[in-house]
């Protein structure tokens, strides 16, 4: 079921200063996607969640759920959570410690008045679906993290909600769990052909399980796309700064070509494949990822896209040789094969791939 | 929704703020007055009359050794224990439970009632065992010294202590003592050099509340200490209101002024330094267990000493008190004693009207007081815990500001108000200064309840679909009810068995249990007395045993 917000404002008021948790937000989340808020702590995701969920008013705007308008300050309506019939996984898990794993998945069913038998059945299909056969009885704080976040994901989904919303979800999990649950995730949520809003502040996370992904800063959704279009193909310097690692290189647009745009820099020019709606003269960030820096053997080199530069620091990180290279002032980050003969200190060449250089307004 | 809350905290803040600071201020008012009922011009006087009379400085000497001996007896006695039972494979570990818990249920004055019928130097049991089977004269051991109250006010306050120090004792991080013993440091050395220090703020913190307790204590002073003529800060202001032919309340609240000074500094003092504690001690993550000390041969000899002890605390106190209630006189347990037993204590008592109605009045504000108390420290908890405003932050120093303050004093600073008041002399001046003073035991409980349901818990029900109602009934009651219980339980013991406060506010009338064991006491009528002392405890027991059960009968209800 399709999420529309329209015109969605939310102020906080602390100390004397007011605090913009969604600035004037339109979003349209799409139907049976899995659909990712990613943003640093404090840019409103939460805030934009517990609106769609019902757990927070929101000062103006539009909230419909499929055809169901839930919140709308003009036509002053406002569905309490309990209403809205969704399912909510919470960074918590929020399972209630006096209730047994049983009595947790069924509650929905109970609020909602289900026969005995429906529910007793219902609970069974959830567990088996969420691989927690026969937990029933277990008291719910006993199980560990892994198996209390399946508990919370089988309560969000038995009452089989039109949207499912996980607010952090794998943020209290150790990085190897936080690993396999993510694929279990991934997996559930692609069996299930269900909407999905996902909140998170961990890039990885975002990546791997979207479909699309919104990220969010100060209130606002500043870019929305695919992973593949957030990662490579983003114009804005804090999106690619927030999703990955990166070099910023400030430099002039000199020559717009067909193929190629040609950027002054302080190391050079720097020849990039992306078209850019900046004009000649005008100041922009040349933007490379670790990863597409390439180390040339060999000593004389030239030619587009080439540099020259001195290894400032090698780390060996296991799959790779991560370190710094200076060119010229500027100091720049890279990743290559650990099987590549690199030493500290060594005078290197070193070439951008200009498929992945993006060029981002200043 | 936001309109009741703003509104709350101000209430709140103005009745808690009443039921602490009014005894304080009419206190100090009172202590510049001339005399209950008119205040009369601002005077010295009293002051003076109190801190010039020539016996005020043995008393405070008393009180001194009376406090520090006692706390060193229950801290070094919570040590061993909480050692024992942490770092040793000591059998039977339920029994150190019973130890910190049960004692809760012997009123204080009944326990140290049973250590006068012990070893009194007239009559008590072990000494007319002596004298009886060894042929000594006199008095073997006399408990009407400050050494008695010393020893017997040690053991009241054991489970105090012992509940400050075992948690840290279970918290403490071994590698400390392990990474000590790498170095090269032997056993004893790391235990003087690492454990002790280690430990040091949750000792000196136990030691600081058994001080403050002891301060406030008015059992052991009053039974003890006042036949055998020592008289401590508490015993001291009860002899100025209560005996002799002139009662003067202004003196009263003068010489509370300084035992009031002197517990609030000691409240400070216990507060840092379990804040200092929590810096010590590290709780890791990980989950592991302290290393074990095998004892071999001596666990059972140690057992022996926590099975004694337990005896002492728990077992000896009723069986003295249910024998002399049967016997028609003190006599060491006989044939001869056996035949005269007769239910004509238990029957005297029954017929008496007084005690009659000081267990009627007893019973009313246990239930009753108990019960206004919990709701309002359920407001006061949900305010502290929910609401976290400045206003809210207030609230809660307020409603532990008086923690321990002793009772006597507390009895004072009310009298001065309630004499002014149509509330002088009825139940409900009692039930008033009960309350105030015991809000904190209420609100402890609840707050760690409140605490404990994460706001995520109510708001995923919602969003599951239970309405404010149905979340309030299938998720924070039952989360509550474990708090409320043992808040209300709390309570209520401690209100049937009142002695501190009460022997100021009662008046003919609105006697209550411990006010009538000590007249009891002070005439000499231990079967009476020890009667009605079993009746007190039962009556105690039955309230803990109920409550739990009703407790548990919510939790399980609410399916």
């Amino acid at each position: 079921m399709e999420i529309s917000i329209k015109g969605l404002n939310k102020n906080y008021y602390s100390e004397g200063k007011t605090i913009k948790a969604l600035d004037q937000v339109d979003l349209t989340i799409p139907a049976n996607r899995i659909f990712t808020l990613l943003g640093p702590s404090g840019c409103g995701k939460t805030t934009l969640l517990r609106c769609i969920v019902g757990l927070e008013m929101p000062d103006s705007g539009e909230i419909a759920i499929g055809d169901e308008v839930v919140f709308s300050t003009e036509k002053g309506i406002y569905v309490p959570p309990d209403r809205r019939g969704l399912g909510m996984v919470f960074q918590t898990y929020a399972i209630w410690p006096h209730m047994n794993v049983f009595d947790n998945v069924a509650y929905p069913l109970q609020t909602r008045g289900e026969r005995k038998e429906v529910i007793i059945e219902k609970v069974a299909k959830t567990l088996h679906f969420v691989q927690l056969d026969g937990f029933e009885k277990r008291p719910a704080t006993k199980l560990s993290g892994g198996q209390q976040q399946r508990v919370a994901l089988a309560r969000a989904l038995v009452a089989e909600p039109k949207v499912i919303l996980f607010d952090e979800p794998l943020s209290n999990l150790d990085a190897k769990l936080r690993e396999e649950t993510r694929k279990e995730l991934r997996a559930f949520l692609t069996e299930l052909k269900i909407t999905a809003v996902y909140v998170t502040h961990d890039r990885i996370e975002a990546l791997s399980l979207s479909d699309t992904v919104a990220v969010m800063k100060s209130g606002r959704i500043i870019e929305l796309g695919t992973p593949w279009e957030i990662y490579f193909d983003s114009d804005r310097r804090f999106v690619a700064d927030f999703i990955g690692r990166a070099n910023f290189i400030e430099g002039k647009v000199s020559i717009s070509e067909d193929s190629f745009t040609l950027i002054d820099s302080a190391i050079g020019v720097i020849a990039c494949e992306k078209k850019t709606k900046a004009a000649p003269g005008a100041a922009v960030i040349v933007c490379i990822r670790p990863e597409f820096i390439r180390v040339l053997k060999g000593d004389h080199k030239v030619g587009r896209n080439i540099f020259r530069g001195r290894v400032e620091s090698l780390v060996f990180v296991g799959d790779a040789y991560e370190g710094e290279i200076r060119v010229g002032e500027t100091l720049l980050i890279f990743r290559i094969e650990p099987t590549t003969a690199v030493r500290e200190g060594e005078e290197i060449a070193l070439h951008f791939d200009p498929r992945h250089c993006s060029i981002l307004l200043n | 929704m936001q309109k009741t809350r703003t509104g709350l905290t101000p209430g709140l803040i103005a009745i808690v703020g009443f039921l602490t600071v009014c005894p304080v201020v009419m206190l100090i008012l009172g202590s510049f007055s001339e005399g209950l009922g008119a205040f009369g011009t601002f005077t010295l006087s009293k002051y003076v009359k109190a801190y010039t009379d020539p016996a005020f400085a043995e008393i405070i000497v008393n009180t001194v050794i009376f406090t520090i001996g006692s706390a060193l007896v229950a801290t070094i006695l919570a040590l061993f224990l909480a050692y024992l039972n942490t770092r040793t494979n000591i059998p039977f570990k339920f029994m150190f439970r019973i130890i910190s818990l049960i004692p809760m249920m012997v009123p204080h004055i009944l326990f140290a009632v049973s250590w006068v019928l012990l070893l009194n130097p007239s009559n008590g049991m072990i000494n007319l065992f002596f004298r009886q089977f060894f042929g000594w004269e006199g008095a073997a051991l006399n408990i009407y010294t400050l050494q008695g109250m010393i020893l017997v006010e040690g053991l009241l306050d054991l489970p105090i202590a012992y509940l400050v120090i075992a948690p840290a004792m279970s918290a403490f991080d071994v590698a400390l003592e392990e990474s000590s013993k790498v170095c090269g440091a032997s056993n004893l050395r790391t235990l003087v050099r690492i454990t002790l220090p280690v430990l040091r703020p949750a000792i000196l913190a136990a030691a600081t509340l058994v001080i403050v307790r002891s301060l406030a204590s008015f059992a052991v002073p009053s039974v003890i200490g006042m036949p055998g003529r020592i008289y401590v800060l508490a015993t001291h202001i009860y002899r100025v209101v209560a005996t002799g032919y002139v009662t003067d309340y202004g003196m009263a609240a003068a010489v509370g002024m300084s035992a009031l000074a002197a517990s609030i500094t000691l409240i400070f003092l216990y507060r840092h330094l379990t804040r200092e504690g929590e810096k010590y001690v590290t709780i890791s993550s990980r989950g592991y267990r302290p290393s074990v000390v095998d004892l071999k041969g001596a666990r059972y000899p140690f057992f022996g000493i926590v099975a004694l002890l337990s005896f002492v605390l728990i077992v000896l106190p009723v069986l003295v008190l249910f024998y002399t209630s049967v016997v028609p006189y003190s006599m060491v347990p006989s044939v001869k004693a056996f035949a005269m037993m007769s239910w004509k204590h238990w029957i005297a008592v029954l017929k008496d009207p007084v005690s009659l109605l000081s267990l009627k009045n007893s019973l009313y504000l246990g239930v009753g007081g108990a019960t206004l108390g919990i709701i309002l420290s359920f407001f006061v908890a949900y305010v502290i815990v929910k609401v976290r405003s400045k206003a809210s932050g207030f609230l809660e120093s307020l409603s532990f500001l008086s923690f321990s303050f002793p009772g006597i004093v507390v009895g004072i600073g009310f009298m001065w108000f309630f004499v002014q008041t149509p509330l002088y002399a009825t139940i409900w001046a009692l039930l008033i200064g009960y309350i105030a003073t015991y809000l904190p035991y209420g609100i402890r409980p609840l707050t760690s309840a409140f605490v404990q349901i994460h706001s995520h818990l109510e708001e995923s029900s919602r969003v599951c679909g239970g309405g404010p109602l149905y979340t309030m009934r299938r998720i924070v009651i039952p989360l509550l009810v474990p708090g409320i219980v043992s808040g209300w339980i709390l309570m209520a013991t401690m209100f049937v068995r009142e002695l501190s406060l009460s022997v100021v506010l009662s008046r003919p009338g609105t006697e209550v249990l411990a006010v009538q064991i000590l007249r009891f006491a002070e005439d000499g009528l231990w079967g009476r007395l020890s009667a009605l002392g079993i009746i007190m405890i039962f009556i105690s027991t039955a309230l803990v045993v109920s409550a739990s059960w009703i407790g548990v009968r919510l939790t399980k209800g609410e399916k």
